[in-house]
């Protein structure tokens, strides 16, 4: 039976066949060959302005390791993508169970929740400069309201700068987490609240014991979308900072952009890109790979 | 492969608490006696609405500002437009440089050409792929998976070069071209196949015992079946195609036209002063994926939330 089936598939099969066969030859062309052109690219001193490109052999990466303006965006780059993470994951667990009813005002406030994540990171940068820059909402509200003497410079200061573009990727990322743990929260059986009720389980006590295993999945997802989201993340600190104060902002993904387009180094930015490519496929395997095993175990 | 919307599996407790009036409706059969909860009712729906308010914001201000004055927006950024008024909105569709008209419509000629094209690709190849079986069909779902995490800045200049060998670089074809390959693909694959697995097998094979083609089985079964695949990945490709920045950046190039983000970025740098325009071209730019979400709103929280409950 298998057999004759297969036989009736062969000729019918070939518009089909055709039409596949050309996405993959699509995703051959755009996505795996970019990756082996980057990764030749990045054993030599490729460069635009120059008439001809020489292999250098592991040159490029050997100057990775004593490249200070990496070092410091590999640590903007983590401390951006677990700060934020965290963050991110925690708001969107607490204003989830907030959120967890069905009435309209409940739906209505579920919906406004997500408008952050609709928008581009272009015009997010620009609303949240009109904010946080010297003259913006935030510091004439803070001083209309005297918290301020004067302006903080939420942008203009290397720390300050940082810990603003986290809240604002937190902001976006919000949206997102929210309605990943709302759809968690859902999917947890009412008999279950009612068990835990009878027991007189209520509060943290419910929520470690009930709530929080019951929406590891959700968590698995939203974590691991959050990581490769601020990961590869490049508009929002591109409008907000462009990499500064100081390159203080400046993530690997910005500084890959540099190097390619501003500094013309396109081998050494190529071996910078598969840094990151390395540094994003650990931290997605390893972090999923642990949530999974934690979904298994709770 | 299910697909959970939060207001899905709820509707029916909605209805049976229609009559218990302010009790929470997931508390009703627990709590016959409707005595007052520690954290429920009147107290909750604060708390959530502050919350809510302070999350919106920024995108309140972005709302209000659009309809003021540059005088009322240094003196009271945060206070409604009262009297509104549209000359922000107009001065920045009427600019000369026609940023707004030009850049809506680039994007939206990219996205949906875009996506037009990466649906039959990406389902006939999900459909064509998931009849197959054993490890061939494995490694090119992992790769096709692995697609979602590259982060663009990697492949970015490497098809830069590709088009420009195809004499496309700088043009809109070269930018849907890429965005067909890329990612986008991977996504798209990624929901279809996940669809695909719970078209029964008995409708394939009977539509085949019939004489109908691969491709006709494919356009005339499969496509309707899995529909809410289609909508998800019509929602969500076209809004990231149409938010997507660094692409049509560096791939475009500045002399080619802008797309809303480029053109956005671009342009908005001198107005960093003029408050007024700035918000009403912030305005114009964000409110059709505004409001293409508000009107497909259900969909898109049902798209969200099916990968995460896989």
């Amino acid at each position: 039976m298998p057999g004759t089936r297969r036989r009736r598939r062969e000729t019918p099969d070939r518009g089909l066949a055709l039409l596949a066969a050309l996405a993959l030859g699509l995703y051959l062309v755009f996505l795996v060959l970019p990756l082996l052109l980057s990764l030749r690219s990045s054993f030599t001193n490729e460069n635009p302005l120059r008439a001809t490109n020489d292999f250098v052999g592991l040159r490029n990466y050997t100057e990775m390791v004593g490249d200070e303006q990496l070092r410091a965006s590999l640590k903007v780059t983590l401390l951006l993508a677990f700060g934020v993470t965290i963050a991110a994951n925690a708001i969107g667990v607490g204003f989830a169970i907030l959120l967890n009813r069905t009435n309209l005002s409940y739906r209505v406030m579920r919906t406004v929740a997500f408008l952050p994540q609709v928008l581009s990171g272009v015009i997010v940068g620009f609303v949240w400069q009109t904010i946080l820059t010297q003259n913006g909402v935030l510091n004439t509200a803070l001083l209309k309201i005297g918290v301020l003497d004067e302006p903080y410079p939420w942008l203009g200061s290397p720390n300050a700068a940082l810990f603003s573009i986290g809240v604002v990727v937190a902001w976006v990322l919000s949206g997102f987490t929210t309605v990943v743990y709302l759809a968690a929260l859902q999917s947890i059986p009412l008999e279950l609240h009612d068990m835990a009720s009878l027991d007189g389980v209520r509060g943290t006590q419910r929520f470690r014991m009930v709530t929080w295993p019951m929406i590891a999945p959700g968590t698995t997802i939203s974590v691991t979308i959050s990581l490769i989201t601020v990961l590869k993340l490049y508009d929002i600190i591109a409008v907000l900072t462009a990499g500064g104060p100081a390159n203080s902002t400046q993530s690997t993904a910005l500084y890959i952009v540099k190097l390619a387009f501003t500094s013309d180094r396109v081998g050494y930015a190529s071996a910078v890109a598969m840094l990151l490519l390395a540094l994003s496929a650990l931290v997605a395997l390893t972090v999923t790979g642990a949530l999974r095993r934690r979904e298994v175990s709770l | 492969m299910t697909t959970v919307a939060p207001s899905g599996g709820t509707r029916e407790r909605t209805s049976l608490a229609a009559g218990i009036g302010a009790v929470p409706p997931e508390r009703a059969g627990a709590r016959p006696t409707g005595r007052p909860r520690r954290f429920g009712g009147r107290f909750r729906i604060l708390v959530a609405a502050a919350v809510t308010l302070v999350f919106v914001a920024p995108i309140y201000l972005m709302l209000v500002n659009a309809f003021k004055s540059q005088d009322d927006i240094l003196a009271n950024p945060i206070t409604p437009p009262w009297p509104p008024t549209l000359e922000n909105v107009t001065q920045a569709l009427t600019r000369p440089d026609n940023l707004i008209p030009l850049g809506l419509r680039n994007s939206l000629i990219v996205a949906v050409v875009s996506v037009a094209l990466l649906v039959p690709l990406g389902s006939a190849f999900s459909f064509y792929i998931s009849r197959r079986r054993g490890r061939t069909k494995a490694a090119i779902l992992v790769a096709f998976a692995a697609g979602l995490m590259i982060p663009p800045q990697v492949t970015l200049l490497p098809t830069i070069k590709i088009l420009t060998w195809i004499g496309l670089d700088h043009t809109y074809p070269g930018l849907i071209l890429s965005n067909l390959g890329g990612g986008y693909l991977s996504f798209a694959v990624f929901v279809y196949v996940g669809f695909m697995r719970s078209v029964p097998d008995e409708i394939i094979q009977a539509a085949r015992l019939d004489g109908a083609s691969g491709l006709r089985v494919w356009w005339q079964i499969v496509m309707p079946l899995v529909r809410p695949a289609t909508a998800t990945v019509v929602i969500f490709l076209t809004l990231w195609i149409w938010n997507d920045f660094l692409n049509p950046l560096f791939i475009l190039g500045p002399l080619q036209g802008q797309t809303i983000t480029t053109g956005l970025y671009l342009t908005i740098g001198q107005y960093s002063v003029d408050y007024g325009q700035l918000f009403g071209i912030m305005f114009l730019a964000g409110i059709l994926p505004v409001l293409g979400y508000l009107t497909v709103q259900k969909q898109f929280v049902a798209g969200l939330t099916s990968g995460a409950s896989k």
